[in-house]
């Protein structure tokens, strides 16, 4: 088989975006992992929710792009608040089994009230830019792509001066890195994490947004993504951000690659003989956690 | 006392065929018995161990197929089909349990998931071996000494026989100094290990044990159904085995019994939509883990011992 340069430029560029859609939740998990040692099963439905607000939004906005991009944004970081304050707040660092079971909760009532309200007839929507894109040689890519991968990258890039930079993101690392020491020092956990979850949901509330004008909206569609996140945070170490990120764009390279060579049972199986690989070598991931690093 | 409760229980359930002629309700009695397995499985692993599995799904859906496919494809019977799936998962488990059980309990949980979300693509993706979403349709009932169980009160008598036999297992497993050597270590590892006993080998053989009973309960299920495609590994089936455990309380093998039996009928009888009934599993597993997190079973105890501390006073 000769390797046609265009067509792996085409899956490198497809595996990039992947991947970034991948961090973007996969970092949200780590956080909310680093500051509370909990695991959030909803979060996928967070990014259905960010989908959903911006096929709502769009057309009231006159399928103007931006706006409608941060009210998704905003309307999924009221959700993240809420089930912070309704369920989350009520856990124990220590209670992680519990925390999965009452997120499973969570997320089996959102994907079956949405589909119960709005069917699961998958929804399009339209914004200002259309199908308009740039062609590179013989490779087009659009603009909601483009605009999409970017509006990523600068998401980990603000998420990384707001951690490194600003009090309310050394506090956070502060409770990941030791809990006791933090209280002592008049850190409050509890507005801490509340403050981790809603910038956690926030970050998925892009996500969902960004895929929106790209695919299909379906109030299933979190859940494959979820499984995959899962599996991306306890590659790179669960509460490792930069490790969360670095293997979401690896996993996207990777599954676009065996997509395009193999069957696709393959490029779906790939992120678990992954993992077991990863797990036989490195029990604590990749990347192993030491409190929650940024850099 | 308990023992006799039960056993006069089990005489009592294997008479629901003659009760009634309707298929309807003894399908519904052999979904009670089948998920009533599948649950007490969950809770050796879950309940008495300590080990949130999610491969549980996984187990019922290789069940499912490795039983089909012995009769369809490579010409053996039902019954081999179903001692296959359990061994082939028991197999499964260990090789998966090994590496993921020397991790921290988060891994395992994120790995058990992950798993069962593997085997749901295989089944669809895997086109040549399980005909991908067409599915493998029209099982043959199964048969023993001459003798068919062709109709559906004569398939619940299968059902019946391997549910008893299953709970009857895993009761003398759990009451065995295994089963308190598991609490022990859902418990408290570290101590488990001061008294010289290594928790490595109880663990995988908890989690093998679970999957062989998960995998010959899927079995059995899908030759009531007649037929097993990929919708065979929905999420609803884990949910609802997670939701027996919980209601009934996890590590009370009577609790998940009862759990099982009553809310495996009650959704049916009470004949929600489907959305409906989910949203309401949905609220029911979010307010019990506040409610009562140890379940009736769990919610009664502690009553009990209330009562007692105020006998005492």
């Amino acid at each position: 088989m000769t390797v046609d340069a265009v067509y792996l430029l085409q899956l490198t560029l497809n595996g990039i975006a992947l991947g970034l859609l991948y961090a973007l939740i996969a970092v949200g998990l780590s956080l909310i992992f680093g500051v509370m040692e909990i695991i959030n099963f909803a979060h996928g439905e967070l990014l259905m929710l960010g989908a959903f607000a911006m096929t709502f939004a769009l057309p009231v906005l006159g399928l103007l792009y931006w706006p409608a991009l941060t009210v998704a944004i905003l309307a999924v970081m009221l959700a993240g608040l809420a089930i912070y304050e309704v369920l989350l707040a009520r856990l124990k660092p220590d209670e992680f089994e519990r925390s999965i079971l009452i997120t499973l909760g969570l997320s089996i009532i959102l994907i079956h009230v949405m589909q119960y309200l709005f069917t699961a007839t998958p929804r399009m929507v339209d914004s200002q830019y259309g199908f308009d894109g740039v062609s590179i040689g013989s490779i087009r890519i659009t603009w909601t792509r483009i605009i999409g991968a970017a509006a990523a990258v600068a998401a980990f890039a603000g998420l990384y001066a707001v951690l490194r930079h600003t009090q309310f993101g050394r506090a956070m690392r502060a409770i990941a890195q030791n809990r006791e020491a933090a209280l002592m020092v008049g850190i409050r956990p509890r507005v801490v994490a509340r403050n981790a979850v809603v910038l956690a949901a926030g970050l998925c509330g892009l996500a969902g947004a960004a895929i929106a004008p790209i695919q299909l909206v379906t109030p299933y569609m979190g859940q494959f993504l979820i499984f995959k996140a899962f599996a991306l945070v306890i590659i790179g170490g669960l509460g490792n951000i930069p490790g969360a990120i670095v293997a979401a764009v690896a996993l996207g390279l990777i599954e676009s690659w065996i997509g395009g060579f193999f069957e696709i049972v393959w490029q779906e199986a790939a992120v678990f003989l992954i993992m077991i690989a990863v797990l036989f070598v490195r029990p604590d991931g990749l990347f192993k956690r030491g409190g929650m690093r940024v850099g | 006392m308990k023992l006799a409760l039960a056993l006069l229980a089990a005489l009592a359930l294997a008479a629901l065929p003659l009760l009634t002629a309707s298929n309807y309700i003894v399908g519904i009695g052999i979904s009670a018995l089948v998920f009533t397995v599948a649950a007490a499985a969950l809770n050796l692993i879950y309940g008495f161990t300590g080990l949130l599995s999610f491969a549980q799904l996984g187990f019922w859906g290789i069940g499912g197929y490795v039983t089909a496919l012995t009769v369809v494809t490579f010409g053996g019977n039902f019954w081999w089909g179903v001692l296959w799936a359990a061994l082939l998962n028991a197999a499964v488990a260990l090789v998966i349990g090994y590496p993921t059980l020397r991790t921290n309990r988060h891994a395992f949980v994120i790995m058990t998931l992950t798993f069962a979300l593997l085997v749901t693509l295989i089944a669809r993706d895997w086109v040549e071996l399980t005909r991908g979403p067409l599915g493998i349709p029209n099982l043959p009932k199964p048969s023993a000494f001459g003798y068919a169980f062709a109709t559906t009160g004569q398939f619940y008598w299968v059902a019946w026989a391997f549910s008893m036999a299953m709970l009857a297992f895993l009761y003398a497993l759990c009451s065995s100094r295994i089963g308190r050597t598991l609490v022990a270590i859902k418990q408290n590892e570290p101590l488990v290990r001061a008294q010289g006993i290594s928790p490595m080998p109880y663990k995988l053989a908890a989690f093998a044990i679970s999957a062989a009973v998960t995998g010959a309960a899927g079995g059995v299920y899908t030759f009531h159904l007649g037929i097993v495609d990929p919708l065979f590994l929905d999420f609803y089936y884990m949910q609802t085995f997670l939701i027996i455990v919980i209601i009934g309380g996890a590590g009370s093998f009577w609790g998940v019994i009862a759990a099982g039996v009553a809310l495996s009928a009650l959704p049916e009888l009470l004949r929600f939509s489907a959305d409906l009934r989910m949203i309401i599993y949905g609220v029911i597993l979010v307010v019990a883990m506040f409610v009562m997190p140890s379940g009736v079973a769990g919610w009664l105890r502690e009553r009990q011992l209330a009562r007692l501390r105020e006998w005492l006073r």
